[in-house]
């Protein structure tokens, strides 16, 4: 395996970047990890070894739902869509997320912390 | 469910496949060669087994799957060391199946009750006076008539009866019984009508009778139209009115009745009344309470009419008390004992099986010493303390739960087996104990905590472990050279558990030799060679000068059949269960009141030649005669015992002694002392008076062959003597026509009994200890195999390695060993009460003993051993 991310980067977000990725179009395994890799500009690069059970849980709970079925370039794939719930998830997830990041950022700002 | 996840996961894998396809496809595109793009394809991927594992583990009932992966480990392990595993389930097995046996008979026996609607309701008379439940009619009467509390009280007896039906007279065990006897047990005929109050109103009210269930399916051939037939009992017709229904064998747990007459008949049918007497006890009985009636409040009750009784008929000499008890086991008279002996056969087989989980325990610490190193290794990579201790305590439960399978399968044919056994008596007496669904809930308790106890014995190492440690040290944590270990509780424990063996053993081989002893005593009288032939005349019809002419007429027939060189006849015999006593008064005597007697004897009618049919030594004067008659002076043959204690010398004949009515009676003969209740009974008084004096109906007809007869000759002469018999009279059924000696059964049941229990426990004591030193020495070295190894290294020898590995252990064993022999001698004296002539002090007893625990010895610590004296140092330390 050369240069990996983290393996995660925290509890969560791997499931988070999925979800987002499935509410964009519907997407099998392989093609998921491609989209993040891109999006990301190869600064994520996604492990099956983490994908497939991410997949997994998310199949567990309902958030995503998985059909086999030939893609654009002809191949049989299973390919995942997002469930109504799995929106709802990724929204509370993702607004959740937003105020975390915020505080990181604020407790990190060096300006901010030294002014006070 | 199971199904939609298999689906699941072959989905999955056909996923990860196509994954790795299609990223080997976009390699080649990229301009890379097939081969070089798969694998680059699948290095990437990385491994597909951990990967489809870890996903498929999202899906898992998290506890209770990694629980049956334990459990395919646990049987992998098993298999792995089927040696192990063999010896644990087999002690387990045994252990838990004395459990679930000895609870399945307590159960029958003492806690539940007999079979009867409403059982609750149902009581026994018992007696606070004296142990035996017997009353005497009249007394059962009053309480019938007068008491308020009682739905319904029924006296009843078991008696003997002559049953002609269909031309072949059998003899059958009946119940006599009062006619609200079906009311207590509250049953429904299964064909026709059961007895009822008006059958037994007054002698000769009914000739009905009702058959048991079990005879009317064996006797009368299921006869569907068995209603309204006439059978002849002790010769009097009586009408089959009922057959009771499958289930119901009578209100007592051992004695089984095939018929039912009416009390009432009793004098018809035996010859004898009691029925209006009130000093001759006789009788059960049972009472039914009424629904809202307290046992406190019937017991009241019982207490103010027992003071009735005694202000209304203050001559009688027995003031009958009565306590209600619960039915089924002849009052407490068997009640207390049963219960007593049941409750000590439970807390030994309690012992027994702790004593097993306790040596599993050592023997699981063994192994789990041994696997220090795998366990350390499972910590040091992650796996948490609960993880491994869950592990440890499935495998114990796997174990424990087989173990209580074939425990189960054990304890079923076991209780089966004891529920189709008849004990050696003419009495119609078996068990009623099937094994009841419910065992196999109380095995999986029993199983599920012995597994738990012995399986959390090695918990403490494992909680000790510390990963770093028993890697760098792998098998051997603590180094013990030159320090001595510490006596710990495990060689206390040994020695304990040495020492009970040794117990068993001793007690085991003493009842053996005793046995063997019992069977070649002089018992006063030689069964072998010789028929005993019992019949009831009275059953026929015969009664006072036709039952002596008729016996009579036997006696002369047999004589004559070929091969008999003495036939005689008696009352009873000596050891059989039917020894009546005789209260011997001094001839001085002149209150004749039983407190005042000389002592008991017992008593034996005999005809002239008794002596020389049963080879009963006669010492001095002479035989009886049959001119000693009714008429004659009263006579007497009595053995030395009897006249050591009235006369204080041998010199007996020619003196006088006093019955009970105060006759003189001469002593005429005297002959050698014998066995007459007991094998184990110390020196007994007996008296021999002729049969013309004391003439009976119940007749045990001796006839005795040559020396060199065989065992086929003697029951070739039992069925010349019953064909005798049946040639003078088809109508007198013969109870028992076979060899003597096979009759004597029950004198040797009890040794029997103690020698086969006392055999079983000692062979499971040896399992034991067996199990305990093995699992005890092969965890000594096991912990000390570096050490031990060093020592070779060192070069020393075998002695001395075997010396410093289990030198503990042998001390262990010898000090456990003579403990035990020295308790095993004295508990011996306990059995002598049992066991005839059981003695410790026998030199071949106590050789056999020491041989047992040497070989015993030997073969448990002979596997640890061999493995201390095969250890090879440069392998050894090369893998630590």
């Amino acid at each position: 395996m050369k240069e990996t991310a983290p393996r995660d980067l925290f509890p969560g977000a791997l499931e988070m970047m999925i979800l987002e990725s499935l509410r964009r179009q519907p997407a099998h395994g392989y093609a998921l990890v491609q989209h993040i890799q891109q999006r990301s500009r190869n600064l994520l690069q996604v492990e099956e070894g983490s994908l497939y059970p991410a997949l997994q849980r998310l199949l567990k709970g309902k958030l995503v739902k998985a059909d086999w079925g030939v893609s654009s370039n002809n191949r049989r794939v299973r390919t995942y869509q997002i469930t109504a719930s799995g929106l709802r998830h990724l929204e509370q997830q993702i607004s959740s997320f937003e105020r975390m990041f915020e505080g990181i950022a604020l407790v990190l700002t060096p300006s901010k912390s030294s002014a006070t | 469910m199971l199904f939609r996840r298999r689906k699941r996961f072959d989905d999955l894998t056909e996923e990860i496949r196509l994954h790795i396809e299609e990223r080997a496809e976009q390699l080649m595109r990229e301009g890379m060669r097939p081969t070089e793009a798969r694998e680059a394809a699948h290095r990437a991927f990385g491994n597909p087994a951990l990967l489809e594992e870890s996903s498929r583990e999202v899906w898992q009932w998290p506890a209770l799957e990694s629980v049956v992966a334990d459990v395919r480990l646990a049987l992998r392990q098993m298999r792995r060391s089927p040696g192990f595993a063999l010896t644990a389930l087999f002690t387990l097995a045994l252990g838990i199946a004395a459990n679930v046996i000895v609870f399945g008979v307590l159960q029958a026996l003492v806690l539940r009750p007999v079979e009867l609607p409403q059982a609750d309701r149902v009581m026994t008379l018992g007696r606070t006076d004296q142990p035996y439940p017997f009353f005497s009619y009249p007394v059962v009467r009053d309480i019938r008539d007068d008491s308020k509390v009682f739905s319904a009280v029924a006296p009843y007896l078991i008696s003997n009866f002559g049953v002609e039906a269909n031309g072949v007279t059998r003899a059958v065990w009946g119940c006599e019984m009062g006619g609200q006897y079906f009311e207590v047990a509250g049953i429904k005929p299964f064909l026709g009508r059961l007895l009822q109050r008006a059958d037994d109103d007054h002698p000769g009210a009914s000739q009905a009778a009702v058959l048991a269930w079990p005879a009317w399916k064996s006797d009368f051939g299921a006869d569907p139209n068995i209603v309204g037939k006439t059978i002849r009992i002790n010769k009097h017709p009586y009408t089959i009115v009922g057959v009771t229904p499958e289930g119901f064998y009578g209100t007592e747990k051992f004695i089984q009745p095939s018929l039912f007459v009416p009390i009432a008949n009793e004098e018809s049918l035996e010859g004898t009344n009691f029925l209006e007497s009130r000093n001759d006890p006789e009788v059960y009985s049972v009472v039914r309470l009424k629904e809202d009636v307290t046992v406190a409040q019937a017991q009241a009750e019982l207490n103010t009419i027992a003071a009735r009784i005694h202000r209304q008929h203050p001559e009688d000499a027995e003031k009958e008390s009565f306590q209600l008890v619960r039915p089924g086991l002849m009052g407490d008279f068997l009640g207390s004992p049963a219960r007593a002996f049941l409750a000590g056969v439970m807390g030994l087989a309690g012992i027994v099986l702790l004593a097993a989980c306790a040596n599993l325990g050592s023997l699981f610490a063994a192994r789990t010493a041994d696997r220090a190193r795998e366990i350390a290794i499972r910590m040091a990579i992650g796996s948490s303390r609960s993880r491994i201790v869950r592990q440890v305590l499935v495998e114990a439960l796997v174990i424990a739960i087989l173990a209580g399978a074939c425990a189960c399968f054990l304890a079923w044919i076991a209780i089966t087996g004891l529920a189709n056994w008849r004990p050696p008596t003419e009495y119609p007496m078996s068990f009623h104990i099937l094994p009841q669904p419910s065992l196999i809930l109380m095995t999986l308790a029993i199983s599920i905590l012995a597994g738990v106890v012995f399986g959390a014995m090695p918990l403490r190492q494992i909680f000790k472990t510390d990963p770093n440690e028993a890697m760098k040290s792998g098998n051997a944590p603590a180094l013990m050279l030159g320090r001595r270990r510490r006596w710990a509780l495990r060689d206390l424990l040994l020695a304990a558990q040495i020492a009970l063996c040794c117990v068993t053993v001793t007690a085991a081989i003493v009842s053996l030799r005793g046995l063997s002893k019992a069977l070649s005593m002089d018992m006063g009288f030689n069964p072998k060679h010789a028929v005993l032939t019992r019949f009831e005349l009275n059953e026929a019809g015969y009664a006072g000068e036709s039952a002596e002419q008729f016996q009579r007429r036997v006696l002369e027939k047999v004589s004559q059949l070929p091969g008999v060189v003495a036939a005689a006849y008696a009352s009873s015999t000596p050891l059989s269960l039917n020894a009546p006593t005789l209260d011997v008064f001094s001839q001085q005597a002149n209150n004749l009141k039983s407190p005042n007697r000389a002592f008991a004897a017992y008593e034996y009618g005999v005809s002239p030649g008794y002596f020389a049919a049963a080879e009963t030594t006669l010492l001095a004067g002479r035989d009886v005669s049959f001119h000693d008659t009714g008429k004659s002076p009263l006579v007497a043959v009595v053995n030395r015992e009897f006249a050591r204690r009235l006369f204080h010398s041998d010199a007996a004949v020619g003196r006088y002694f006093k019955n009970e009515s105060g006759q003189p009676v001469q002593v005429v003969g005297l002959v050698a002392d014998g066995k007459y209740l007991t094998l184990t009974e110390d020196p007994e008084p007996a008296a021999f008076v002729p049969i013309l004096q004391n003439p009976t109906t119940g007749t045990s007809l001796i006839v005795r062959q040559r020396q060199d007869s065989s065992i086929a000759a003697t029951s070739e002469l039992a069925g010349a003597v019953r064909k005798a018999i049946r040639d003078l009279d088809s109508a007198v059924p013969v109870r028992e026509s076979t060899g003597w000696s096979s009759q004597l059964g029950l004198a040797f049941f009890a040794s029997q009994v103690a020698t086969v229990a006392l055999g079983l426990f000692g062979a499971f004591g040896l399992l034991l200890s067996v199990t305990g030193t093995f699992g005890l020495a092969s965890y000594t070295v096991g912990k000390r195999l570096r050490e031990l190894s060093i020592r070779v290294a060192l070069g020393a020898q075998a002695e001395q390695i075997i010396a410093a590995a289990l030198g503990r252990m042998l001390i262990v064993l010898a000090s456990g060993a003579v403990v035990g022999m020295l308790l095993g001698v004295a508990t011996s004296r306990v059995l002598s009460a049992i066991v005839y002539h059981a003695s410790a002090q026998d030199p071949l007893v106590l050789g056999a003993v020491v041989l047992t625990m040497v070989l015993t010895g030997s073969l448990s610590v002979a596997g640890p051993v061999r493995r201390a004296l095969r250890i090879d140092p440069a392998v050894l330390l090369r893998e630590q």
